[in-house]
């Protein structure tokens, strides 16, 4: 295995609870407005991502909120935000449960095609020069799983655990996903000549 | 390592995922293969270029929900939304018009004038002036965020003779508001600070009720009412200091 263990993940400081142990017994209680409302800027975000429209992200951020209010005492340790981003990832897909089948079955996260060769300079420069409009649709053009990865790693800075976590797959399937996302990106943003 | 085999970890390599021993060996390679570094130089551009897609930011409408917990039910049509804030806009313009003809006995503006009275009065005698106590407008503004949907103007004025001594929350108008607490000497000023719907400015509208002086203006879509002890001539200085 060449990514980071766990072991090496949860090396984080003495901010995280690990389960069972004295840390979390003396842990301050805290509030939802302390613990929850502060990540309502990266929730929407997320959110936005997901569902591509703002009436749908403020719906389904609205109805995350409703539910982390209620698993809030379940909220163990201090991830918050990655917890968070799960409960308004299963309330989007909760809604809408034809969209995961889709996207899944469109694209197999299996490395099946032989990729195309990215590995020229004028590309990197071309890439560069994209404006943030250009970035957006191309984003957006990309299916769910793809982006939301993308979003996650690049938007939110998480690593690859908590990635996995969020989206439950294995760690090794969100680097080849991440993989292919941005190999898809460069497709979308550097059209072949 | 073979091209391949460093291809396929270019990625996690860039998202510092790598074990350190394996991150080392593929810098090595990168460092002798032109092919690869080109990519990871690609891989790299992807990044730098997907960072710079747009954060959305949570519109100020859903915030207020959120903190109010007036949360829409999910199973809510937007159409039967739509009909209910129908409803509301008609009572609420049929009570304003009630209002009119009721000679303003009902002035809303009076109203919330009490009710900013009031507030002073019970965060003086009740002890809980200050959720944030604090001299530095650095400190007290940041304490604002996330508890409110909107972010209030916090100043020190303590060059003005009116140091800035800390806030907190309070509700007010049907509102979460911020509430600004500056001192005169032994006096307290509260500022009740929210959001006004319209754009109208208005200069400084002085009252006085049960004996303390009040002063409401708005500026730039924030409703700012002030309210103290303090003499009026005073006030009247403070508000002119506010309004720098």
């Amino acid at each position: 295995m060449t990514l980071r263990g766990p072991q090496v993940d949860f090396v984080c400081g003495p901010g995280i609870n690990l389960p069972g142990t004295e840390s979390q017994k003396k842990a301050m209680p805290r509030s939802f407005e302390e613990v929850v409302l502060p990540h309502l800027d990266a929730a929407f975000n997320y959110a936005r991502w997901l569902t591509k429209n703002d009436a749908d992200a403020e719906d389904v951020v609205q109805d995350a909120y409703v539910r982390a209010l209620r698993f809030f005492s379940s909220l163990r340790d201090e991830n918050a935000r990655a917890w968070l981003f799960t409960i308004v990832r299963n309330t989007w897909y909760g809604r809408f449960p034809r969209r995961t089948g889709s996207a899944v079955v469109s694209v197999p996260d299996e490395d099946a095609e032989p990729r195309a060769d990215i590995g020229l300079n004028p590309e990197a420069q071309m890439i560069q020069q994209q404006t943030v409009e250009q970035v957006r649709r191309a984003l957006e053009t990309l299916p769910a799983d793809f982006r939301e990865v993308l979003v996650l790693r690049e938007l939110e800075g998480l690593s690859y655990k908590e990635i996995a976590a969020i989206v439950e797959i294995p760690i090794g399937t969100v680097m080849s996903r991440l993989a292919r996302a941005r190999e898809r990106l460069t497709g979308v943003l550097v059209p072949a000549n | 390592m073979e091209c391949r085999e460093v291809d396929d970890l270019l990625g996690a390599y860039l998202d510092g995922e790598l074990e350190p021993a394996v991150s080392t060996s593929v810098r090595d390679h990168a460092d002798t293969c032109t092919t690869c570094r080109q990519r990871l130089a690609n891989l790299e551009s992807i990044g730098l270029m997907v960072r710079r897609a747009p954060y959305y930011q949570a519109p100020a409408g859903l915030r207020a929900r959120v903190i109010h917990g007036r949360a829409r039910s999910a199973a809510t049509p937007h159409w039967l939304a739509w009909a209910a804030a129908a409803v509301v806009v008609a009572s609420l313009t049929g009570s304003i018009v009630f209002v009119r003809s009721a000679r303003r006995a009902l002035d809303p503006v009076d109203a919330v004038a009490q009710e900013v009275v009031s507030s002073h009065v019970r965060a003086l005698m009740g002890a809980h002036l200050f959720d944030v106590q604090s001299t530095d407008q650095h400190t007290v503004k940041p304490w604002f965020l996330g508890k409110l949907d909107f972010s209030p103007p916090v100043t020190d004025l303590a060059q003005a003779g009116y140091p800035l001594t800390g806030g907190r929350l309070d509700y007010l108008a049907g509102r979460p508001v911020a509430a600004l607490v500056y001192t005169r000497g032994q006096h307290t000023i509260n500022v009740f600070v929210w959001p006004e719907a319209s754009d109208a400015v208005s200069s400084s509208d002085a009252r006085v009720i049960r004996g303390f002086h009040v002063r409401h203006w708005v500026r730039q879509g924030t409703s700012y009412w002030a309210v103290s002890d303090v003499n009026d001539a005073e006030l009247e200085q403070f508000v002119h200091a506010l309004q720098q």
